[in-house]
């Protein structure tokens, strides 16, 4: 108990921050006069008055954090928080109910892009703004999450990670190691964010757009201020761009940081993950390319391409954009994305699934176990970037491969039980857990969640939280065992 | 280097015997004067003539098979003895292209039960019997698969189970060990057919029916002589029986086998996946009949019951038995029964799937790894029947667990490369690969397989040859390396 009091005077630390984010909404709200202005000024009191009380209620419990209230700051950051994003669309848009916005809410902060709302075009621009803004905080906390949390845990062989990240290590206490890791990492999120805007606005859209699908897009998030996506702007120079920067930022962060501060481009070869990365990503967009275009859904090679190029980068590195509705391909084409999107992202990343790095340790233990069962007394090992990876680290990317697995059946099997047809409920759940968007069928890309019960609204939020905080940090804290002395 | 054409000798001898059932047909046939008795004949010809030009080849080559060895028998075994019993079928059904009839014997002897042939009851007898002989014998080769052979090789942690199946364990050579192995357990298969038939035929079966389902119910294989399969019968105390053996014939024969010897029920209870696997079914068809009667698909309770209990267990055991077309049932229900099948049954049982037993230690390791997320020093070990697992064994299982998963994902993405939906292209995969039988969709209960095309018959007819053999044991034979010395 002590414990949970002291981890939320943090917590009403970081809310109260996070209540200052509100003030660029309503001064867009401010400036365009959409109307939406009230529903943000009340939000941004009610955020100060609860995380001011809040604060003053646990100031007494304040202290040092250990490891282990790390892991319960991180799911009361992303469980808690979406309460108080959700505000100024609860206030702002009267007739969604409060699954939606709270789901709204948590798709932004966990860089989803599933969104509950249809009539995008419609809503004030300061709404849109601030949906997107969620996903780029989002993304501030993934970073460091990615980069400095879940390696500290060993959340399913993240243990991997931890010699790469600078900064010293052997650390007491959590606070420090975070702050420091992160800094450098956050300058090259916000420079992308910068580059990115910059990018959209030159090339086509307008200010406010830019800046709204840039926190998108760098965050590998996925709303948009159109219901047609990028479909909207039909323009193959801002699909380019877009392109280029969800392929950047599906990379490790790590890396770029590393070959930022030498000034070279050698690290991206030695990053264990970006080549794989690239190499499934460019296959993949010619394979669909192919496949579309020979069953005839596009005349045109050469717009078969632009389309599959664009949608399935999209999706396989948990965007989420759409520039057609490519739940109308043929069959195999989306089911490929969505199969992409579960493993293709860098480990370092703001995208989901269970990243690439983990993708190659079991694809490689795979052939390993055949070789043991021909000569059961070899020994051999697996390598990742030169480096032999210990057994025990690969026996956690196998259980949490299998726990993720595990995982999609369960959410698929829940949201059959509550009525969904299995197109939908695998696609939701997929789309949802591993951080992605659109699904298909009900949740396809030219429709939204809204479709869905109250009850199917909480399991998606939920397989969005488990898929981000990647199980273990959210299990953990649900076991007895964590709140035992 | 395995030794190739000691293997072939040996193969050469195992056809030989195979090629003897057939004369079981063929007398019935030429009994009742069908018009398959030909075809029988020939078929029989055909494949003594080629068992003893390979014997002659290779009668020399007398060599003492070794372990490694028993990869490319247990191979060949089921890879080219299907070849042989699809002649009949091929001969009596000129019509039938050999995709389809090997289709047909695969299913027969990998104990599936999916079909390609409609209008199973103007068959002749013979046919019928032939079919429901494949899957009975296919059950007495998967005992001896699964109690001697596969823990010999160590497939997938299936060392864990040598020390329970009786005979020598030090044992290094192959056939002797399977040969003590399979006495026993072949004389509780036969014990139990015995006592099947009788309860069928006091249930009100004639003798003919009731022969052919008790083949098909022993082997958990689903072939039935009615297109209906058991609708046809609509009897509650012919289901009742069928529930009985399905039940009996998914527990690990090995333990059927210590406790006739022993005459002590004692050994059920110290079996570690039997109370799991009961525990699991029997509540599955509860939760089921009360979802079906909440819904409404059936107005009376004891009704859900009847049909939930039938069918539910028909599929978890992976017989493949349906008395009513559950597909319409609404989708939650199937889609559980699909889940179920891929893990429910015993190892050293003629059920297909991963095996209780390795669902139990996945599941105990990842509980593991949870707890050693919050105390990341402390020593726990994976238990079973109180015995604490080596640490390779738990390995050995994860793995194929992930492989497991892998496989259907990527049958399921090819299924659908070749343009088939999704409900029919998952359902076939996981029915087919864990040797269940009817999967949903397309390849429902009410209807075959023969509406597929070519090429996924094949990718049904490779599911059911890996599924059968554990992955490993084909994949193993497919790898250079077994190849080389």
């Amino acid at each position: 108990m002590e414990r949970l009091l002291a981890v939320l005077n943090v917590f009403a630390r970081i809310a109260l921050i996070f209540g200052l984010a509100l003030l660029l909404p309503i001064g867009v709200s401010w400036w365009t006069g959409d109307g939406a202005l009230g529903a943000f000024d009340e939000a941004l009191v009610g955020t100060l008055v609860i995380g001011g009380a809040l604060l003053l209620a646990t100031q007494r419990f304040r202290r040092e954090l250990r490891a282990n209230d790390g892991v319960l700051l991180v799911v009361l950051c992303w469980v808690l928080l979406p309460l108080i994003a959700a505000l100024p669309l609860l206030l702002g848009i009267p007739e969604a109910r409060f699954s939606d916005v709270y789901f709204e809410a948590v798709s932004g902060l966990t860089a989803t892009g599933a969104t509950a709302f249809s009539g995008l075009d419609r809503l004030p621009p300061s709404i849109n703004l601030w949906r997107t803004e969620l996903h780029w905080i989002g993304g501030l906390g993934i970073i460091v999450l990615a980069v400095a949390i879940l390696p500290l845990l060993g959340v399913g062989g993240r243990q991997l990670m931890k010699a790469e990240v600078p900064g010293p290590v052997k650390e007491a206490g959590i606070t420090p190691r975070v702050t420091e890791t992160a800094k450098g990492f956050w300058i090259i999120y916000v420079v992308l964010t910068v580059l990115c805007t910059l990018a959209y606005g030159l090339f086509g859209m307008s200010w406010l757009d830019a800046l709204t699908h840039a926190f998108s897009t760098v965050a590998l998030g996925g709303f948009s201020s159109h219901d047609a996506s990028f479909a909207y702007f039909d323009s193959p120079v801002l699909e380019a761009i877009t392109i280029g920067f969800a392929l950047i930022s599906g990379m490790s962060y790590v890396t770029h940081f590393a070959a930022l501060a030498g000034r070279s481009l050698r690290p991206y070869l030695r990053d264990g993950e970006a080549p794989f990365y690239l190499g499934v990503l460019g296959a993949s967009v010619l394979l669909v390319a192919v496949y579309v275009w020979h069953h005839g859904h596009y005349d045109e090679f050469a717009v078969a391409l632009r389309h599959a190029a664009f949608n399935t980068v999209s999706v396989a590195t948990t965007l989420g954009y759409a520039s057609t509705d490519y739940s109308k391909w043929p069959f195999f084409a989306p089911l490929w994305m969505l199969f992409l999107c579960s493993f293709a992202t860098c480990s370092a990343s703001t995208g989901g699934g269970i990243k690439m790095m983990r993708a190659i340790v079991l694809y490689k233990q795979v052939f390993r176990e055949a070789v043991h069962a021909i000569h059961p007394n070899a020994t051999t090992f697996i390598k990742l970037g030169g480096a032999v990876v210990p057994n025990k680290i690969i026996l956690s990317v196998l259980g949490f491969g299998f726990l993720y697995m595990a995982c999609t059946i369960f959410f698929t099997l829940v949201l059959a039980a509550s009525g969904a047809d299995i197109l939908s409920a695998f696609s939701a759940t997929v789309a949802c857990f591993n951080n992605t968007g659109p699904g298909l069928g009900l949740v396809g890309p030219d429709s939204n969640y809204g479709v869905f019960s109250d009850f199917q609204m909480w399991v998606c939020s939920f397989a969005m939280l488990l898929g981000r905080l990647e199980i273990f940090t959210l299990l953990v804290v649900l076991t007895p065992a964590f709140w035992r002395k | 280097m395995s030794n190739p054409l000691a293997v072939l000798r040996v193969f050469a001898l195992v056809l030989l015997v195979f090629a003897l059932t057939m004369l079981a047909p063929a007398a019935v046939a030429l009994v009742q004067n069908d018009s398959a008795a030909g075809a029988f004949q020939r078929g029989c010809l055909a494949t003594l003539a080629a068992a003893l030009l390979l014997w002659g080849l290779t009668r020399r080559h007398t060599e003492e098979l070794r372990i490694r060895d028993g990869f490319l028998l247990v191979s060949l075994v089921w890879v080219v003895v299907p070849a042989f019993a699809a002649l009949p079928l091929l001969i009596h059904f000129p019509a039938m292209s050999f995709t389809d009839a090997y289709f047909e014997a695969v299913s027969g002897l990998t104990t599936t039960g999916a079909t390609v042939i409609e209008g199973l009851d103007t068959l002749p007898y013979s046919i019928n019997l032939w079919r429901a002989l494949l899957v009975f014998l296919g059950g007495m080769g998967l005992i001896v698969l699964a109690v001697a052979i596969l823990p010999l090789l160590g497939v997938g942690g299936r060392q864990l189970f040598s020390a329970e199946s009786p005979g020598p364990i030090k044992e290094t050579k192959l056939t002797p060990r399977m040969a003590q192995t399979a006495k026993g357990l072949w004389l509780v298969y036969l014990g139990l057919a015995l006592a099947c038939t009788l309860g069928y035929v006091w249930a009100g079966m004639g003798w003919g029916d009731a022969v052919i389902h008790m083949f098909t119910t022993l082997g958990l294989g689903g072939f039935s002589s009615h297109d209906a399969s058991y609708a046809y019968f609509n009897s509650p105390r012919i289901e009742f029986v069928a529930i009985v053996f399905m039940t009996l014939a998914g527990m690990n024969f090995a333990t059927h086998f210590m406790a006739l010897r022993q005459r002590s029920p004692a050994c059920y209870w110290a079996d570690p996946e039997i109370r799991w696997y009961v525990g699991v079914m029997y509540a599955s068809v509860l939760g089921i009949a009360v979802f079906l009667w909440l819904d409404g698909t059936y107005a009376e309770f004891g009704t859900a019951l009847r049909f939930a209990a039938f069918n539910v267990i028909s599929i978890a055991t992976t017989t493949g038995f349906a008395s009513t077309d559950y597909a319409q049932w609404p989708f939650f229900a199937p889609l559980w029964m699909l889940f179920l099948c891929s893990f429910v049954t015993c190892a050293g049982s003629t059920g297909g799937g991963m095996k209780m037993m390795r669902a139990i230690i996945v599941y105990r390791e990842v509980m593991r790894q949870v707890v050693q997320t919050v105390h990341p020093n402390a020593v726990r070990t994976v238990k079973l029947a109180d015995a604490p697992l080596p640490n390779k064994i738990v390995f050995a299982v994860l793995a194929f667990g992930f492989i497991y998963m892998a496989i259907i994902v990527s049958l399921t993405l090819l299924m659908a490369f070749s343009g088939l939906d999704i409900v029919s292209g998952f359902s076939a995969v996981v029915a087919s690969f864990n040797n269940t039988g009817p999967g949903l969709g397309q390849v429902g209960p009410a209807t075959t397989y023969k509406s597929l095309g070519d090429f996924q018959t094949w990718v049904c007819t490779v599911a059911m040859l890996f599924g059968r053999l554990e992955v490993f044991t084909l994949l193993v034979v497919l790898t250079p390396a077994f190849w080389r010395r």
